[in-house]
């Protein structure tokens, strides 16, 4: 046989498998096509991020809210503290002061 | 333009005597020696913190409102365990910073008990800061309130608003 009938065998347009269009439309349907599939991944990870960052500014946010409350406290009891020493020592002053003057 | 800068000038001129005086706290050495120690630092923002944590009643309410304006407290208490462990030159050291605006209101000497002196930071009428100095034999104790504050007031707060004197350890007595 020559090489020019082999071509021409190999090349015949042969029809396809019965069923064969219904299987490529439903593969579309179920898979849908590569651009879409594309954009639905890009979807989810930009939620996934978004949601990391919303997830980690909550979290950053209540850590500050119980660190100035530990500091408010703090600062509180120093405030109350100081008030009473120098209370103590200006009654004192003024009590002195008042039997100083009773006496005389 | 060169006016503005004049009057600028003058007017810092005119407001820095209004401005409070800083007055240096440190004592070297004291702290290690001392059985107790009080420290309290409070700078006017920290104090405008301290004001949203008091509590809406009573002396709380009462100190709350005293505080409002200021610029700052600090106190430093020492006692010791013994008669002379601390020296009295750095009182006198600590007593020399306090400029010619600063009057004596009351000062109170005994041999038995405490040694009290309370002066004032006098601009005209106003109160622009108080020193109180109380000294024994093991134990001195130096505040300085600046700002404007009410001295009647001062003396009407009656509780220890439970709190305790914290020792040096750390541990609350």
């Amino acid at each position: 046989m020559s090489l020019e009938e082999d071509l021409r065998r190999a090349l015949r347009r042969e029809s396809p498998a019965p069923g064969f269009a219904a299987r490529v439309l439903e593969r579309i349907e179920r898979d849908g096509e590569p651009a879409t599939q594309v954009r639905q991944h890009s979807g989810r990870t930009w939620r996934a991020v978004a949601a990391s960052l919303t997830l980690t500014a909550l979290l950053g946010g209540w850590a500050f809210t119980v660190h100035q409350r530990r500091e408010g406290e703090r600062a509180r009891e120093q405030v109350l503290l100081a008030m009473r020493i120098a209370g103590e020592k200006v009654r004192y002053a003024q009590q002195e002061v008042r039997t100083i003057g009773s006496t005389d | 333009m060169r006016k503005f800068i004049v009057a600028l000038t003058l007017m810092l001129l005119a407001a820095s005597p209004l401005a409070a005086q800083q007055i240096n706290l440190d004592f070297p050495g004291l702290a290690d020696r001392a059985e107790e120690v009080v420290d309290v630092t409070l700078d006017a923002t920290m104090l405008r913190l301290a004001a949203k944590f008091l509590g809406k009643e009573g002396d709380e309410r009462e100190i709350r409102d005293m505080i409002n304006g200021l610029s700052g407290i600090y106190v430093r208490s020492y006692s010791f365990a013994k008669d002379g462990e601390y020296d009295r030159a750095q009182i006198e050291r600590f007593r020399s910073q306090l400029g010619s605006t600063w009057k004596a209101l009351v000062t109170v000497r005994s041999k038995t008990k405490d040694n009290v002196s309370i002066m004032a930071d006098m601009r005209g009428e106003r109160i622009n800061g108080l020193v109180i100095i109380a000294t024994e034999p093991r134990e001195f104790t130096i505040v300085n309130i600046v700002g404007n504050i009410d001295i009647e007031r001062l003396s009407r707060l009656e509780g220890e608003f439970g709190i305790p004197k914290i020792s040096k350890d750390g541990r609350n007595d």
